[in-house]
């Protein structure tokens, strides 16, 4: 690492500085010390040394806080934990807060005083991030969003070329030429949005979920100038590009005048636009937004979606994404369509709210340097899998699709992953 | 630089295991890399796809779509996972030699 430059070190402690409100300064003085963090993190589970643990993550930043914004820390530092925002500390900070952290938010549920400590985490990136210290392939990942307009860099062409030859795929399913799926048509009750990496490598997912529109008999639309359901910011904690991001999506649903933002399956991206977005852009929504999880579950409700479970006889099992249930609230949602379009469904150990992290959030699958640590995590989830007995893993999240098909060949899983859209248009009944 | 070591050749990765400089790719190279993931011996689909990708990134720098590969293999979607399980951008354009594509893959 280049030394950090007196600048750069400004720009990280400007983070301590600013917070509008207290919530930054109460939790981060307020760590009671009972260690039951440490069992929630499941970097800290597979290699139990103390750095690992939640606390001691958030201790990086309280010392740096100290240091510079107590009395105490400013005249006797070593007495107080105190320390320098150094180069040792700043790269201590980017190993452990970048490449040791999903933001999975578990330890922030266990924690007996109830500290927000993926939220301080985050503030701790962003001191990073001011600093310029976020990891490259993370940062490439939002630079191609900020500069193409989607995360993947696919071009216009490209991305209509393949919703094109999806279309057709979809007539040939569901036996009607007149099968659309509609591209750029404003005034539809929708909007649909995609992670990237569907039309460019896994476009099943796409033409589930057009299945499923079709058998709604929804009024939808896709649009060219913005689907992109991702939002790497959010995890670069760098807010400016951020609300760059979030605004394509906001005027887009302006631009095409549909009532609901419908969010493709995916953790951070639902959290990102949903609930962080208002205040990225700084103004309220003045649409609806929903996550294609619940608005599924709705048409099972009511009765516009016909499942037949014996479609799909396998045993299945479900990893929630840790933006859905922790930060979310969407935890039974996925479960009742689960009951509804399968016959063999089994829960993991834990599971729900209390689910461990698949390995790949909070960027990590982005994060090439952190790519070893990342599979070494995973194995938890990957015998909570194998004790389920299930051939089935479902899950709506692209994210943790791509990490669990990772985890299936390194630990000889033996599983197929699929989304929630997938798993629900293997089983739908067309009138 | 992380390094693999595939029959005693060593190979800088980048922390996936994506060839650090692309550049040095060939058949070899791609055999190995398809060794390393359990894939021993490459067909004819699997060469299909590997060209496919590796024209696409010598021309425009990036892998090409799933559907470009579809198209000019005349191989079906699921085929290809099949051929590929760790996916095509895992899978498919690691053998062919690429930097990790960006994304959440």
């Amino acid at each position: 690492m280049k030394k950090l430059s007196k600048e750069q070190i400004e720009k990280g402690l400007s983070v301590l500085n600013e917070n509008k409100d207290s919530k930054f300064i109460t939790h981060l003085n307020s760590c009671v010390r009972c260690g039951l963090c440490a069992e929630s993190c499941v970097y800290y589970r597979v290699t139990p040394e103390a750095r690992f643990i939640p606390a001691k993550k958030v201790d990086l930043i309280s010392a740096v806080y100290r240091r510079y914004k107590t009395f105490a820390g400013k005249t006797v530092p070593g007495l107080v934990g105190a320390k320098d925002l150094d180069d040792e500390m700043a790269a201590e900070m980017t190993d452990l807060l970048f490449g040791a952290c999903t933001v999975c938010g578990r330890c922030t549920m266990h924690c007996s005083i109830g500290v927000d400590i993926s939220y301080l985490v985050r503030c701790g990136r962003q001191m990073l991030s001011r600093m310029g210290l976020v990891p490259e392939t993370l940062q490439s990942t939002v630079n191609a969003a900020l500069t193409t307009g989607n995360n993947m860099s696919i071009s216009e062409d490209d991305f209509v070329e393949t919703i094109k030859w999806l279309e057709e795929d979809l007539q040939m399913e569901v036996n009607n030429d007149d099968a659309r799926i509609p591209l750029n048509e404003p005034d539809k009750k929708l909007l649909y949005t995609l992670n990237p990496r569907e039309p460019k490598f896994f476009p099943l997912s796409i033409s589930a979920m057009a299945k499923v529109f079709y058998a709604a008999g929804e009024s939808w639309t896709l649009s060219t100038r913005m689907y992109d359901v991702t939002n790497y910011a959010y995890y670069t904690v760098n807010n400016e590009e951020a609300s760059i991001i979030t605004k394509r999506l906001y005027d887009e649903m302006e631009n095409m005048n549909a009532g609901t933002c419908v969010l493709a399956e995916c953790g951070h991206g639902s959290r990102a636009f949903r609930w962080e977005g208002p205040n990225y852009v700084q103004k309220s929504y003045p649409f609806e937004v929903l996550t294609s999880v619940e608005l599924i579950a709705q048409y099972i409700r009511e009765g516009r979606l016909k499942l037949d479970p014996a479609k799909n006889p396998d045993k299945v099992t479900l990893h929630d994404p840790c933006n859905l249930v922790r930060t979310g609230g969407i935890l039974e949602e996925q479960r009742f369509i689960l009951k509804q379009a399968v016959i063999d469904f089994v829960e993991m150990n834990p599971h729900g709210a209390d689910n461990l992290c698949c390995g790949g959030g909070g960027g990590q699958l982005a994060m090439s340097e952190y790519n070893e640590r990342r599979i070494k995590i995973g194995k938890l989830k990957a015998d909570q899998i194998k004790a389920t007995g299930a051939k089935v893993v479902v899950t709506p999240c692209h994210n943790c699709v791509d990490q669990l098909t990772q985890l299936n060949i390194t630990y000889k899983l033996g599983i197929q992953i699929k989304t929630v859209a997938e798993i629900v248009a293997e089983a739908i009944v067309l009138e | 630089m992380p390094t693999i070591e595939i029959d005693n050749r060593i190979f800088e990765v980048d922390g996936d295991g994506f060839l650090a400089n692309p550049e040095i790719w060939n058949q070899e190279v791609a055999e190995l890399i398809a060794k390393y993931d359990g894939i021993t011996e490459l067909n004819e689909k699997h060469w299909a796809i590997v060209n496919i990708i590796r024209s696409n990134y010598e021309e425009k720098g990036m892998a090409p779509m799933i559907r470009t590969i579809c198209k000019e293999t005349g191989l079906r979607l699921r085929e290809i996972y099949e051929l590929f399980p760790l996916g095509p951008a895992r899978g498919a354009c690691r053998v062919a030699g690429l930097p990790k594509p960006d994304g959440c893959v």
